[in-house]
Parts: C-alpha cells; sequence; structure tokens
C-alpha cells in the first residue's frame, strides 16, 4: 500500500490533473500536445510547491 | 525519455498537416490527409518497422547510446503497432506499401481535429486507451520517487546529464508527465466529446459508426501469405539469436570451470 506522503503526492497530482481536465474541456487547444502538459506540470508540481516552501 | 519519444515520433512531424492548421492568411492543410499521413507516397513510412530500425541504428552507431537504440525502437514499433488497430492501419513492413490493419477502430483523422478526438473516444479506442491508464494505475509503484532514482535514473545518462541543470524533483515531475498527460487526456476528451457535446458511444468492431471513417483495403491471399512469411522469419531469426546466444554463455561458463 502507498505511505501516507505518496497519497499526499498522488492527490496532490489529482488535483493538478482535474484543474487541467477542466481547462482542457473549455479549451481544447491545451489537450493537443504533451509539450503543454509537461509545462503546466513543471509548474504546478514543482515551481509552485517549491515557491511556497521557500515563502513559509 | 527514448520510449517516450519513439512512442510520438511517428506523428510528430505530420499530424499538424493531417489536421492542418491556420497560420497567418494561411491555410495549409495535405489534400488527401490520409494518404499523407498512412500513404507512399506520403510520410506514412514513419508508421513502419523500417523507420525504428534506422532511428535505432542512428542512435546507436552515431550516438553510442543502446538504451536509447532499443528504447526508441519499442516506442516507435509500439505506435506503429497499435495504429494497425484502425481502418487504414499502417505500413508495418515498408517499403512494402501493403496497409496491415485489423480495423477495430475507425480512423478519421481526415474529418479535423475535433471529429477525430470526438470518434476516437467514443469508440474502441478509447477503451484500448483506458487499458493502459489501469494497467499504470495498477503499476503505480513505477510513478514513485524511489523506482524514479533507482531504476529510470540509473539506467539512462540523459537524466544525470539534465541533473547538472535542472534539480530532480522537476526530473521527477517531467517523469511523471507522460502517463498524466495520457490520463487527463483521456478524461477531458471523454467529457468534451460525450458531457459537453453528445457524440454517441459505439464501441463494436470498426466504431464508432457515426463517423465517417476512411478504410484500406483488405489483404489479399497472396499478400497474408507474404505476411506470415515475414513475421515467420522474424521469430526464426529472434530464437536464432536466442539460441546462439546461449550456446557462447555456455561455452563461456564451460570455459571458466
Amino acid at each position: 500500500m502507498p505511505s501516507k506522503r505518496q497519497l499526499a503526492v498522488a492527490a496532490w497530482y489529482a488535483l493538478a490533473g482535474a484543474v487541467y481536465i477542466a481547462i482542457g474541456v473549455w479549451f481544447t487547444d491545451f489537450l493537443l500536445s504533451f509539450f503543454v502538459a509537461l509545462g503546466y506540470l513543471l509548474v504546478v508540481a514543482w515551481l509552485v510547491p517549491a515557491g511556497v516552501r521557500r515563502l513559509f | 525519455m527514448p520510449l517516450l519519444l519513439g512512442s510520438y515520433a511517428p506523428d510528430m512531424m505530420s499530424k499538424w498537416f493531417v489536421y492542418g492548421v491556420h497560420i497567418g492568411g494561411w491555410d495549409l492543410k495535405a489534400t488527401d490527409p490520409v494518404q499523407f499521413h498512412r500513404g507512399w507516397p506520403g510520410v506514412g513510412f514513419t508508421h513502419s518497422l523500417l523507420y525504428g530500425v534506422i532511428w535505432a541504428l542512428i542512435f546507436w552507431r552515431v550516438f553510442g547510446s543502446k538504451t536509447w537504440a532499443i528504447s526508441f525502437m519499442i516506442g516507435q514499433w509500439a505506435h506503429a503497432i497499435t495504429d494497425t488497430g484502425d481502418t487504414v492501419g499502417t505500413m508495418l513492413f515498408f517499403p512494402w506499401t501493403i496497409h496491415i490493419h485489423f480495423g477495430a477502430w475507425a480512423y478519421a483523422g481526415q474529418t479535423g481535429r475535433l471529429t477525430d478526438a470526438a470518434a476516437y473516444f467514443s469508440g474502441p479506442g478509447a477503451v484500448w486507451d483506458l487499458v493502459w491508464i489501469v494497467l499504470g494505475i495498477f503499476s503505480w509503484r513505477v510513478l514513485t520517487r524511489s523506482y524514479f532514482e533507482q531504476h529510470v535514473f540509473t539506467a539512462d545518462a540523459f537524466w544525470g546529464r539534465a541533473n547538472r541543470y535542472i534539480p530532480m524533483t522537476a526530473l521527477l515531475v517531467a517523469y511523471r508527465a507522460a502517463f498524466f498527460y495520457g490520463t487527463c487526456r483521456w478524461i477531458a476528451w471523454s467529457l468534451w466529446a460525450h458531457v459537453v457535446h453528445s457524440y454517441p458511444y459505439d464501441i463494436s468492431w470498426g466504431g464508432p459508426h457515426w463517423v465517417h471513417a476512411a478504410h484500406s483495403p483488405p489483404l489479399t491471399w497472396p499478400q497474408l501469405v507474404g505476411v506470415g512469411a515475414i513475421i515467420a522469419t522474424g521469430v526464426a531469426i529472434f530464437f536464432a539469436s536466442r539460441l546462439e546466444f546461449s550456446r557462447k554463455r555456455w561455452a563461456a561458463l564451460r570455459s571458466r570451470t
């Protein structure tokens, strides 16, 4: 079974996925490229958490 | 990384021209999208086994990486073989230009980006993608940090080189991005096609039948025999090389004792 930390990471990715899907359904061009998804995920799952950690 | 690039390689340079793009005052689109995408003349050779072999040789002999060569080839072959599942299929054995196709789901690239997406995510193609998503979820351990650090990072020098400039956390995010993208686009296109719009599901063989699908002609008996002969030769070469490899290992072991 996944650990609590792994579940927390999965939950963050699921939240990021929900936002990505919401944008994609509204604006389908967002869904067309892997590289757009990569850029989005780098911002949401790396830059934002790193920025938040640095602030607090 | 090479596996991912290989799996995208067949469509990377061609799909935009199949669907068409509008740049400034210019509309760029193939006059015959199906022929261009999967045929010859056209760029259909990008969906052949030979294309993967050529790139593998380039990665191996020019750039000196066997890992990239084999991984890229597996990814490209996976794409080329998967696309035989639709109604047009691929010229798998190019330069032989017959299309190997199982006709499980409708090929609708010629109808444009949105109708093609709606059709794909309404038919057996969507079920096929879902199988891989479920398999990925069951294999969740391959997405963990420890798996990435112990198995993926160490297997490919690319990650070590990238790590000189990019932190490990960012590389881990990039590694997970392919599964994230595949899963999210499946859900998003399904919602777009069936909730926002009302395209009907039709997961019957060759479906969805509401779309105007393109088809390749069925293979003739001589062509089927030819395909069978190529596959049999490939299997025979594979087993012969394994046998030779086992013999050499056995001889090496005996010489040591």
